[in-house]
Protein backbone atom coordinates (compact mmCIF):
# COMPACT_ATOMS: atom_id res chain seq x y z
CA UNK A 1 0.00 0.00 0.00
CA UNK A 2 1.00 3.48 -0.68
CA UNK A 3 0.05 6.75 0.73
CA UNK A 4 -1.07 9.98 -1.40
CA UNK A 5 -0.06 13.01 -0.38
CA UNK A 6 -2.33 14.73 -2.99
CA UNK A 7 -3.51 16.86 0.30
CA UNK A 8 -3.73 16.41 3.82
CA UNK A 9 -6.37 13.52 3.99
CA UNK A 10 -2.85 11.63 3.29
CA UNK A 11 -5.02 8.63 2.19
CA UNK A 12 -3.38 5.43 3.28
CA UNK A 13 -5.19 2.38 1.02
CA UNK A 14 -3.49 3.42 -2.46
CA UNK A 15 -2.74 0.32 -4.35
CA UNK A 16 -0.55 0.49 -7.54
CA UNK A 17 1.88 -1.49 -9.48
CA UNK A 18 5.72 0.03 -10.49
CA UNK A 19 6.57 -0.56 -14.10
CA UNK A 20 9.80 0.72 -15.68
CA UNK A 21 9.44 3.83 -13.39
CA UNK A 22 6.44 4.66 -14.18
CA UNK A 23 2.81 3.87 -12.27
CA UNK A 24 1.00 1.25 -14.31
CA UNK A 25 -1.75 0.25 -12.28
CA UNK A 26 -3.43 1.97 -9.57
CA UNK A 27 -6.94 1.72 -7.08
CA UNK A 28 -8.81 4.06 -4.55
CA UNK A 29 -6.90 7.48 -5.82
CA UNK A 30 -9.55 10.55 -6.32
CA UNK A 31 -8.99 12.58 -9.47
CA UNK A 32 -6.74 15.14 -7.28
CA UNK A 33 -4.60 12.20 -5.99
CA UNK A 34 -4.67 10.70 -9.49
CA UNK A 35 -3.24 14.68 -11.05
CA UNK A 36 -0.61 14.41 -7.80
CA UNK A 37 0.94 10.91 -9.04
CA UNK A 38 0.71 12.31 -12.96
CA UNK A 39 3.45 15.12 -11.17
CA UNK A 40 5.89 12.28 -11.63
CA UNK A 41 6.17 12.30 -14.65
CA UNK A 42 5.60 15.76 -15.91
CA UNK A 43 7.65 18.73 -15.59
CA UNK A 44 10.27 17.99 -13.19
CA UNK A 45 12.43 20.73 -11.91
CA UNK A 46 16.35 20.83 -12.64
CA UNK A 47 19.39 22.23 -10.50
CA UNK A 48 19.67 25.87 -11.92
CA UNK A 49 21.74 28.87 -10.64
CA UNK A 50 20.86 32.01 -12.51
CA UNK A 51 18.72 30.11 -15.83
CA UNK A 52 21.83 27.71 -16.38
CA UNK A 53 21.36 24.05 -15.51
CA UNK A 54 24.39 23.32 -12.88
CA UNK A 55 24.85 19.99 -10.86
CA UNK A 56 22.75 19.51 -8.01
CA UNK A 57 25.60 20.10 -5.74
CA UNK A 58 26.38 23.27 -7.08
CA UNK A 59 23.04 24.14 -6.36
CA UNK A 60 22.91 23.42 -3.05
CA UNK A 61 26.02 25.49 -2.50
CA UNK A 62 24.86 28.00 -3.84
CA UNK A 63 21.73 28.08 -1.87
CA UNK A 64 24.02 27.70 1.32
CA UNK A 65 26.20 31.07 -0.13
CA UNK A 66 22.86 33.27 -0.75
CA UNK A 67 21.48 32.39 3.01
CA UNK A 68 24.75 32.80 4.90
CA UNK A 69 24.87 36.39 3.24
CA UNK A 70 21.96 37.41 3.15
CA UNK A 71 20.88 40.39 6.34
CA UNK A 72 17.82 39.11 6.36
CA UNK A 73 16.51 35.64 5.02
CA UNK A 74 13.13 34.59 4.90
CA UNK A 75 12.10 30.27 4.94
CA UNK A 76 8.70 30.18 3.21
CA UNK A 77 6.39 27.42 2.40
CA UNK A 78 6.34 24.09 4.17
CA UNK A 79 2.95 22.62 3.89
CA UNK A 80 3.67 20.48 1.39
CA UNK A 81 6.73 18.71 3.29
CA UNK A 82 7.39 16.25 5.67
CA UNK A 83 7.92 16.75 9.33
CA UNK A 84 11.40 16.12 9.18
CA UNK A 85 12.19 19.09 6.74
CA UNK A 86 9.86 21.29 8.85
CA UNK A 87 12.25 20.31 11.50
CA UNK A 88 15.52 20.97 9.67
CA UNK A 89 13.95 24.25 8.77
CA UNK A 90 13.33 25.68 11.57
CA UNK A 91 16.59 24.36 12.77
CA UNK A 92 18.25 26.97 9.75
CA UNK A 93 15.56 29.70 11.04
CA UNK A 94 17.70 29.61 14.11
CA UNK A 95 21.27 29.32 13.04
CA UNK A 96 20.51 32.12 10.47
CA UNK A 97 17.92 34.02 12.62
CA UNK A 98 15.62 33.51 9.15
CA UNK A 99 11.76 34.31 9.88
CA UNK A 100 10.23 31.60 9.21
CA UNK A 101 6.43 31.42 7.47
CA UNK A 102 3.71 29.05 6.04
CA UNK A 103 1.96 30.49 2.93
CA UNK A 104 -1.46 29.77 4.60
CA UNK A 105 -3.62 32.72 5.58
CA UNK A 106 -3.56 33.92 9.17
CA UNK A 107 -7.16 33.30 9.93
CA UNK A 108 -6.64 29.45 9.24
CA UNK A 109 -2.96 30.12 11.97
CA UNK A 110 -5.56 31.57 14.41
CA UNK A 111 -8.21 28.35 14.03
CA UNK A 112 -5.24 26.22 13.67
CA UNK A 113 -3.53 27.71 17.21
CA UNK A 114 -7.19 27.02 19.37
CA UNK A 115 -7.74 23.62 18.04
CA UNK A 116 -3.58 22.46 19.02
CA UNK A 117 -3.67 24.24 22.24
CA UNK A 118 -6.82 22.62 23.27
CA UNK A 119 -8.92 25.20 23.73
CA UNK A 120 -11.28 24.06 20.44
CA UNK A 121 -12.81 20.75 20.95
CA UNK A 122 -11.71 18.30 18.29
CA UNK A 123 -11.36 14.67 17.71
CA UNK A 124 -9.64 12.27 14.50
CA UNK A 125 -11.20 11.66 11.17
CA UNK A 126 -11.81 8.36 12.47
CA UNK A 127 -13.94 9.58 15.30
CA UNK A 128 -16.28 10.98 12.88
CA UNK A 129 -16.27 7.50 10.70
CA UNK A 130 -17.60 5.97 13.82
CA UNK A 131 -19.34 8.63 15.93
CA UNK A 132 -20.42 11.40 13.83
CA UNK A 133 -23.87 11.85 13.08
CA UNK A 134 -24.22 15.05 11.79
CA UNK A 135 -21.21 16.80 9.96
CA UNK A 136 -21.48 20.37 8.64
CA UNK A 137 -19.16 21.44 5.66
CA UNK A 138 -19.02 25.51 6.71
CA UNK A 139 -17.17 27.56 4.06
CA UNK A 140 -15.29 24.47 2.92
CA UNK A 141 -16.39 22.00 -0.18
CA UNK A 142 -14.54 18.13 0.54
CA UNK A 143 -16.10 17.30 -2.47
CA UNK A 144 -13.21 19.36 -4.07
CA UNK A 145 -10.85 19.94 -1.83
CA UNK A 146 -10.10 16.69 -0.20
CA UNK A 147 -12.05 14.34 -2.36
CA UNK A 148 -12.11 11.28 -0.28
CA UNK A 149 -13.54 12.65 2.75
CA UNK A 150 -16.96 11.89 2.23
CA UNK A 151 -16.14 8.60 1.55
CA UNK A 152 -13.58 7.77 3.78
CA UNK A 153 -14.97 9.71 7.06
CA UNK A 154 -17.76 11.96 6.78
CA UNK A 155 -20.78 10.61 5.15
CA UNK A 156 -20.80 6.80 2.96
CA UNK A 157 -19.13 4.85 6.04
CA UNK A 158 -20.57 2.43 8.18
CA UNK A 159 -19.13 3.62 11.39
CA UNK A 160 -18.54 1.64 15.16
CA UNK A 161 -21.98 3.48 16.33
CA UNK A 162 -22.84 3.88 12.43
CA UNK A 163 -23.58 1.08 10.57
CA UNK A 164 -26.33 2.58 8.94
CA UNK A 165 -24.19 5.63 8.04
CA UNK A 166 -26.18 7.90 5.34
CA UNK A 167 -28.78 5.96 4.82
CA UNK A 168 -30.35 6.84 7.78
CA UNK A 169 -27.94 8.01 10.67
CA UNK A 170 -25.81 10.50 9.06
CA UNK A 171 -27.05 14.22 8.33
CA UNK A 172 -24.64 16.49 6.53
CA UNK A 173 -25.40 20.18 6.56
CA UNK A 174 -23.50 22.79 3.76
CA UNK A 175 -23.20 26.36 4.80
CA UNK A 176 -21.66 28.30 1.57
CA UNK A 177 -21.90 31.32 0.02
CA UNK A 178 -22.22 28.87 -3.02
CA UNK A 179 -23.59 25.77 -3.93
CA UNK A 180 -20.94 23.87 -4.31
CA UNK A 181 -20.47 20.01 -5.23
CA UNK A 182 -20.84 19.38 -1.24
CA UNK A 183 -23.73 21.46 -0.66
CA UNK A 184 -25.43 20.22 -3.68
CA UNK A 185 -24.98 16.26 -1.78
CA UNK A 186 -26.29 17.86 0.92
CA UNK A 187 -29.61 19.03 -0.66
CA UNK A 188 -32.43 20.37 1.71
CA UNK A 189 -29.78 20.93 4.34
CA UNK A 190 -27.56 23.66 2.15
CA UNK A 191 -27.49 26.77 4.04
CA UNK A 192 -26.70 29.96 1.94
CA UNK A 193 -24.83 32.42 3.76
CA UNK A 194 -23.94 35.81 2.07
CA UNK A 195 -20.62 36.87 1.11
CA UNK A 196 -19.58 38.20 4.65
CA UNK A 197 -22.37 36.85 6.47
CA UNK A 198 -21.14 34.12 8.78
CA UNK A 199 -21.07 36.12 11.95
CA UNK A 200 -24.64 36.86 11.41
CA UNK A 201 -25.71 33.45 10.45
CA UNK A 202 -23.93 32.11 13.95
CA UNK A 203 -25.71 34.85 15.26
CA UNK A 204 -29.09 33.40 14.40
CA UNK A 205 -28.00 29.80 15.25
CA UNK A 206 -27.26 31.17 18.80
CA UNK A 207 -30.64 32.99 18.43
CA UNK A 208 -32.99 29.77 17.62
CA UNK A 209 -30.62 27.34 20.58
CA UNK A 210 -31.92 30.04 22.64
CA UNK A 211 -35.57 29.45 21.60
CA UNK A 212 -35.69 32.90 20.55
CA UNK A 213 -36.89 34.22 17.14
CA UNK A 214 -33.22 34.48 14.87
CA UNK A 215 -32.68 38.06 12.97
CA UNK A 216 -31.19 37.00 9.65
CA UNK A 217 -32.00 34.17 7.57
CA UNK A 218 -35.29 32.65 6.52
CA UNK A 219 -36.65 31.58 10.36
CA UNK A 220 -38.46 28.20 9.59
CA UNK A 221 -35.19 27.05 8.10
CA UNK A 222 -32.47 28.43 10.66
CA UNK A 223 -34.82 26.71 13.50
CA UNK A 224 -34.91 23.96 12.16
CA UNK A 225 -31.18 23.69 11.80
CA UNK A 226 -31.20 24.86 15.11
CA UNK A 227 -33.32 21.93 15.54
CA UNK A 228 -30.65 18.96 14.07
CA UNK A 229 -27.90 20.44 16.08
CA UNK A 230 -29.37 20.57 19.05
CA UNK A 231 -30.74 16.80 18.65
CA UNK A 232 -26.97 15.65 17.19
CA UNK A 233 -25.20 13.08 19.46
CA UNK A 234 -21.67 13.43 18.16
CA UNK A 235 -21.78 16.94 15.68
CA UNK A 236 -18.42 18.13 13.97
CA UNK A 237 -17.94 21.23 12.33
CA UNK A 238 -15.70 21.17 9.37
CA UNK A 239 -14.94 25.12 9.03
CA UNK A 240 -12.96 25.78 5.39
CA UNK A 241 -11.61 28.81 3.82
CA UNK A 242 -14.92 30.92 3.26
CA UNK A 243 -15.82 30.73 6.87
CA UNK A 244 -12.44 31.90 7.86
CA UNK A 245 -12.33 34.78 4.98
CA UNK A 246 -15.84 35.76 6.10
CA UNK A 247 -14.83 35.83 9.87
CA UNK A 248 -11.66 37.25 9.60
CA UNK A 249 -10.59 38.11 13.32
CA UNK A 250 -14.00 37.58 14.55
CA UNK A 251 -12.88 34.03 15.36
CA UNK A 252 -14.52 34.15 19.09
CA UNK A 253 -18.24 34.32 17.13
CA UNK A 254 -17.49 30.74 16.10
CA UNK A 255 -16.24 29.36 19.76
CA UNK A 256 -18.79 31.12 21.14
CA UNK A 257 -21.09 28.77 19.37
CA UNK A 258 -18.82 25.78 19.64
CA UNK A 259 -19.09 26.56 23.56
CA UNK A 260 -22.88 26.68 23.03
CA UNK A 261 -23.82 23.89 21.03
CA UNK A 262 -21.15 21.69 23.68
CA UNK A 263 -23.86 22.69 26.48
CA UNK A 264 -26.19 20.58 24.76
CA UNK A 265 -24.60 17.90 23.11
CA UNK A 266 -21.40 16.68 21.82
CA UNK A 267 -19.62 19.19 19.18
CA UNK A 268 -15.99 19.23 17.46
CA UNK A 269 -14.52 20.83 15.16
CA UNK A 270 -11.63 19.20 12.67
CA UNK A 271 -10.27 21.80 10.12
CA UNK A 272 -9.72 21.17 6.59
CA UNK A 273 -6.18 22.43 5.54
CA UNK A 274 -5.80 21.51 2.18
CA UNK A 275 -1.89 20.91 2.29
CA UNK A 276 -0.46 17.39 3.16
CA UNK A 277 1.72 18.69 6.25
CA UNK A 278 -0.20 21.83 6.94
CA UNK A 279 -1.03 20.84 10.45
CA UNK A 280 2.50 19.31 11.11
CA UNK A 281 4.04 22.88 10.31
CA UNK A 282 1.43 24.51 12.69
CA UNK A 283 1.99 22.14 15.76
CA UNK A 284 5.60 21.90 15.57
CA UNK A 285 5.54 25.64 15.53
CA UNK A 286 3.34 25.87 18.43
CA UNK A 287 1.52 29.27 17.33
CA UNK A 288 -0.28 30.76 14.75
CA UNK A 289 2.85 32.03 13.41
CA UNK A 290 3.96 35.21 11.05
CA UNK A 291 2.19 37.29 8.83
CA UNK A 292 3.89 36.40 5.19
CA UNK A 293 2.93 39.58 3.87
CA UNK A 294 4.77 41.42 6.13
CA UNK A 295 8.30 38.64 6.25
CA UNK A 296 8.13 38.95 2.41
CA UNK A 297 7.92 42.52 2.21
CA UNK A 298 11.33 42.93 5.04
CA UNK A 299 13.67 40.01 3.22
CA UNK A 300 16.37 40.32 0.99
CA UNK A 301 16.81 36.53 0.13
CA UNK A 302 13.91 33.79 0.76
CA UNK A 303 14.08 29.98 0.68
CA UNK A 304 11.19 28.30 -0.41
CA UNK A 305 9.91 24.73 -0.14
CA UNK A 306 6.73 22.76 -0.32
CA UNK A 307 4.64 25.73 -1.73
CA UNK A 308 4.58 27.77 -5.05
CA UNK A 309 3.65 31.18 -3.29
CA UNK A 310 4.14 33.28 -6.76
CA UNK A 311 0.88 31.13 -7.79
CA UNK A 312 -1.06 31.14 -4.26
CA UNK A 313 -0.84 34.51 -2.95
CA UNK A 314 -2.18 37.22 -3.48
CA UNK A 315 -0.60 39.90 -6.14
CA UNK A 316 1.06 42.61 -3.61
CA UNK A 317 2.50 39.33 -1.45
CA UNK A 318 3.89 37.47 -4.50
CA UNK A 319 5.61 40.91 -5.83
CA UNK A 320 7.47 41.19 -2.64
CA UNK A 321 8.68 37.41 -2.84
CA UNK A 322 9.45 37.86 -6.65
CA UNK A 323 12.15 41.13 -6.08
CA UNK A 324 14.36 39.54 -3.64
CA UNK A 325 16.70 36.54 -4.93
CA UNK A 326 14.92 33.24 -4.36
CA UNK A 327 16.39 29.89 -4.00
CA UNK A 328 13.38 26.85 -4.44
CA UNK A 329 13.44 23.15 -3.34
CA UNK A 330 10.45 21.57 -5.53
CA UNK A 331 10.27 18.62 -7.23
CA UNK A 332 8.39 20.28 -10.07
CA UNK A 333 8.09 23.20 -12.22
CA UNK A 334 6.60 25.88 -10.80
CA UNK A 335 5.83 29.62 -11.05
CA UNK A 336 8.25 30.56 -7.90
CA UNK A 337 11.11 28.02 -10.14
CA UNK A 338 10.60 30.24 -13.09
CA UNK A 339 11.51 32.77 -11.02
CA UNK A 340 13.91 31.60 -8.91
CA UNK A 341 17.73 32.17 -8.56
CA UNK A 342 18.44 28.78 -7.28
CA UNK A 343 16.48 25.91 -8.13
CA UNK A 344 16.79 22.74 -6.17
CA UNK A 345 14.86 19.58 -7.71
CA UNK A 346 13.86 17.26 -4.56
CA UNK A 347 12.28 13.86 -4.34
CA UNK A 348 8.73 13.67 -4.35
CA UNK A 349 7.81 13.65 -0.36
CA UNK A 350 5.28 9.77 -0.72
CA UNK A 351 6.31 8.78 -3.88
CA UNK A 352 10.22 8.99 -4.35
CA UNK A 353 11.35 10.13 -0.90
CA UNK A 354 9.91 8.82 2.67
CA UNK A 355 8.89 10.58 6.32
CA UNK A 356 6.28 11.39 8.12
CA UNK A 357 3.37 14.08 8.24
CA UNK A 358 0.38 14.96 10.04
CA UNK A 359 -3.16 14.47 8.75
CA UNK A 360 -5.70 17.46 8.59
CA UNK A 361 -6.90 16.22 12.05
CA UNK A 362 -3.46 15.62 13.87
CA UNK A 363 -2.88 11.77 13.55
CA UNK A 364 0.76 10.64 12.31
CA UNK A 365 1.44 9.30 8.92
CA UNK A 366 4.30 7.47 8.01
CA UNK A 367 5.74 6.54 4.45
CA UNK A 368 7.93 4.84 2.21
CA UNK A 369 9.03 5.41 -0.65
CA UNK A 370 7.47 3.49 -3.71
CA UNK A 371 9.78 4.66 -6.59
CA UNK A 372 13.64 5.14 -6.19
CA UNK A 373 14.99 8.13 -7.06
CA UNK A 374 18.20 9.65 -7.55
CA UNK A 375 17.06 12.82 -6.27
CA UNK A 376 17.75 13.71 -2.29
CA UNK A 377 14.87 14.38 0.08
CA UNK A 378 13.82 17.87 1.37
CA UNK A 379 15.03 16.76 4.73
CA UNK A 380 18.40 15.74 2.71
CA UNK A 381 18.84 18.96 0.96
CA UNK A 382 18.00 21.05 4.00
CA UNK A 383 20.63 18.87 6.59
CA UNK A 384 23.15 19.71 3.74
CA UNK A 385 22.09 23.05 3.65
CA UNK A 386 22.19 23.78 7.49
CA UNK A 387 25.50 22.05 7.72
CA UNK A 388 27.35 24.27 5.11
CA UNK A 389 25.85 27.80 6.32
CA UNK B 1 -20.41 48.54 -20.86
CA UNK B 2 -19.36 47.15 -17.53
CA UNK B 3 -21.20 45.57 -14.03
CA UNK B 4 -19.62 45.95 -10.47
CA UNK B 5 -19.37 42.14 -8.96
CA UNK B 6 -18.44 40.92 -5.83
CA UNK B 7 -15.74 37.77 -6.71
CA UNK B 8 -15.89 34.93 -4.27
CA UNK B 9 -12.96 32.26 -4.73
CA UNK B 10 -13.46 27.87 -4.88
CA UNK B 11 -11.75 25.10 -5.23
CA UNK B 12 -12.38 23.47 -7.95
CA UNK B 13 -10.87 19.46 -8.52
CA UNK B 14 -10.67 19.45 -12.25
CA UNK B 15 -8.43 22.68 -12.15
CA UNK B 16 -6.75 21.08 -8.79
CA UNK B 17 -5.67 18.20 -11.18
CA UNK B 18 -4.50 19.82 -14.11
CA UNK B 19 -2.17 22.23 -11.83
CA UNK B 20 -1.00 19.13 -10.06
CA UNK B 21 0.05 17.68 -13.23
CA UNK B 22 1.27 21.05 -14.60
CA UNK B 23 0.29 24.55 -14.16
CA UNK B 24 1.53 25.65 -17.80
CA UNK B 25 -0.20 23.61 -20.01
CA UNK B 26 -3.72 25.32 -21.75
CA UNK B 27 -5.84 23.03 -19.68
CA UNK B 28 -4.87 24.64 -16.63
CA UNK B 29 -5.06 28.21 -17.90
CA UNK B 30 -8.44 27.28 -19.35
CA UNK B 31 -9.82 26.05 -15.80
CA UNK B 32 -8.80 28.87 -14.15
CA UNK B 33 -9.36 31.91 -16.06
CA UNK B 34 -12.80 32.26 -16.19
CA UNK B 35 -15.15 33.74 -14.51
CA UNK B 36 -18.44 32.28 -13.53
CA UNK B 37 -21.66 35.29 -13.46
CA UNK B 38 -25.41 34.96 -13.19
CA UNK B 39 -27.71 34.80 -16.00
CA UNK B 40 -28.64 38.32 -15.22
CA UNK B 41 -24.85 39.73 -14.97
CA UNK B 42 -24.39 37.93 -18.49
CA UNK B 43 -27.25 39.41 -20.16
CA UNK B 44 -26.85 42.82 -19.29
CA UNK B 45 -23.19 42.93 -20.67
CA UNK B 46 -24.73 40.77 -23.42
CA UNK B 47 -22.73 37.73 -22.81
CA UNK B 48 -22.71 34.24 -24.11
CA UNK B 49 -20.85 31.25 -22.50
CA UNK B 50 -17.11 31.46 -23.27
CA UNK B 51 -16.91 35.21 -24.60
CA UNK B 52 -14.14 37.26 -22.92
CA UNK B 53 -14.34 39.78 -20.35
CA UNK B 54 -12.08 42.13 -18.48
CA UNK B 55 -12.04 41.63 -14.78
CA UNK B 56 -10.61 44.97 -13.07
CA UNK B 57 -9.99 44.95 -9.23
CA UNK B 58 -7.82 47.96 -7.45
CA UNK B 59 -4.82 45.66 -8.19
CA UNK B 60 -4.95 44.71 -11.25
CA UNK B 61 -6.85 43.09 -13.95
CA UNK B 62 -7.30 39.92 -16.13
CA UNK B 63 -8.89 38.88 -19.30
CA UNK B 64 -10.66 35.43 -18.70
CA UNK B 65 -13.79 34.01 -20.05
CA UNK B 66 -17.05 34.44 -18.71
CA UNK B 67 -19.27 31.56 -18.06
CA UNK B 68 -23.15 31.62 -16.44
CA UNK B 69 -23.09 30.17 -13.45
CA UNK B 70 -25.35 27.12 -12.51
CA UNK B 71 -26.17 28.18 -9.19
CA UNK B 72 -29.17 29.57 -7.90
CA UNK B 73 -29.91 33.51 -8.76
CA UNK B 74 -27.08 35.64 -7.80
CA UNK B 75 -26.76 38.93 -9.11
CA UNK B 76 -23.71 40.93 -8.32
CA UNK B 77 -21.90 37.86 -7.39
CA UNK B 78 -19.52 35.87 -9.56
CA UNK B 79 -17.16 33.26 -8.56
CA UNK B 80 -13.90 31.98 -9.62
CA UNK B 81 -11.63 29.10 -8.89
CA UNK B 82 -8.62 30.04 -6.37
CA UNK B 83 -5.61 30.08 -8.80
CA UNK B 84 -2.84 32.47 -10.41
CA UNK B 85 -5.58 34.69 -12.44
CA UNK B 86 -8.35 35.52 -9.45
CA UNK B 87 -4.96 36.08 -7.16
CA UNK B 88 -3.91 39.04 -9.41
CA UNK B 89 -7.18 40.55 -8.55
CA UNK B 90 -7.01 40.23 -4.56
CA UNK B 91 -5.69 42.88 -2.27
CA UNK B 92 -2.76 43.23 -0.28
CA UNK B 93 -4.69 41.20 2.97
CA UNK B 94 -2.95 37.94 3.28
CA UNK B 95 -6.92 36.36 3.72
CA UNK B 96 -9.25 36.80 1.00
CA UNK B 97 -11.71 39.71 1.89
CA UNK B 98 -15.17 37.60 3.20
CA UNK B 99 -17.78 40.09 1.16
CA UNK B 100 -15.42 39.25 -1.95
CA UNK B 101 -12.87 41.02 -4.23
CA UNK B 102 -14.51 43.85 -5.90
CA UNK B 103 -13.89 43.99 -9.45
CA UNK B 104 -15.88 45.48 -12.62
CA UNK B 105 -16.47 42.75 -15.35
CA UNK B 106 -16.67 44.29 -19.23
CA UNK B 107 -16.78 42.32 -22.62
CA UNK B 108 -13.34 42.18 -24.10
CA UNK B 109 -11.77 40.93 -27.30
CA UNK B 110 -8.31 40.44 -25.87
CA UNK B 111 -7.02 37.01 -25.55
CA UNK B 112 -6.92 35.49 -21.78
CA UNK B 113 -3.93 36.66 -19.76
CA UNK B 114 -1.48 33.60 -20.10
CA UNK B 115 0.45 32.90 -17.06
CA UNK B 116 4.06 33.71 -18.33
CA UNK B 117 2.27 37.64 -18.58
CA UNK B 118 1.03 36.89 -15.08
CA UNK B 119 4.60 35.85 -13.77
CA UNK B 120 6.10 39.44 -15.49
CA UNK B 121 3.63 41.46 -13.50
CA UNK B 122 5.15 39.25 -10.65
CA UNK B 123 8.44 40.23 -11.57
CA UNK B 124 7.54 43.84 -12.33
CA UNK B 125 9.59 45.94 -9.55
CA UNK B 126 7.96 49.01 -8.64
CA UNK B 127 5.36 48.47 -6.12
CA UNK B 128 5.48 47.17 -3.14
S1 LIG C 1 -8.37 12.45 -0.98
FE1 LIG C 1 -6.42 13.54 -0.94
S2 LIG C 1 -4.94 12.06 -0.10
FE2 LIG C 1 -6.80 10.91 -0.69
S3 LIG C 1 -6.37 10.16 -2.77
FE3 LIG C 1 -7.44 12.14 -2.97
S4 LIG C 1 -5.81 13.70 -3.08
FE4 LIG C 1 -4.89 11.80 -2.33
Amino acid sequence: MAICTGCSLLCEDIELTVKDGAISHVRNLCRKGHGHYQGLLTQRARPMIDGEEVALDQAIAKAAEVLHGSKAPLLCGWSNTTLEAQAAGMSIAKKLGASICDTSPPCLGTLMERIISGSAPTCTLDDVRNFADVSVFWGSDPSNSHPRHLSRFSYYPRGEKRQKSYEEERTCIAVDVRKSATATLCSNYYFRVQPGGDGEFIESILATLDGKIPKFGEKKRMIELGTILRKAEYGVIFPGPGMLYSLQNKLELFETLLAKLNEIATFKVVPMVERFNSRGYYQLLHGPGNSLAAAAKGCDAALVIGSDPLAELPLATARALARVPLIVIDPHRSLTVDAASVVIPSAISGMEAGGTALRTDGVKISFEPIIESDLPSDEQILARILEAI
Amino acid sequence: METAVSIVTFRDIFQDEAGKKSKFTDEFRDLCARILLDKQDMSRLGLKDGQKVRVQSEMGAVIVAAKTSDDDPHPGLAFMTSSPWSNQLAGEDECMPGTGIAAKVSPSDESVTQISELLQRMRAQGIL
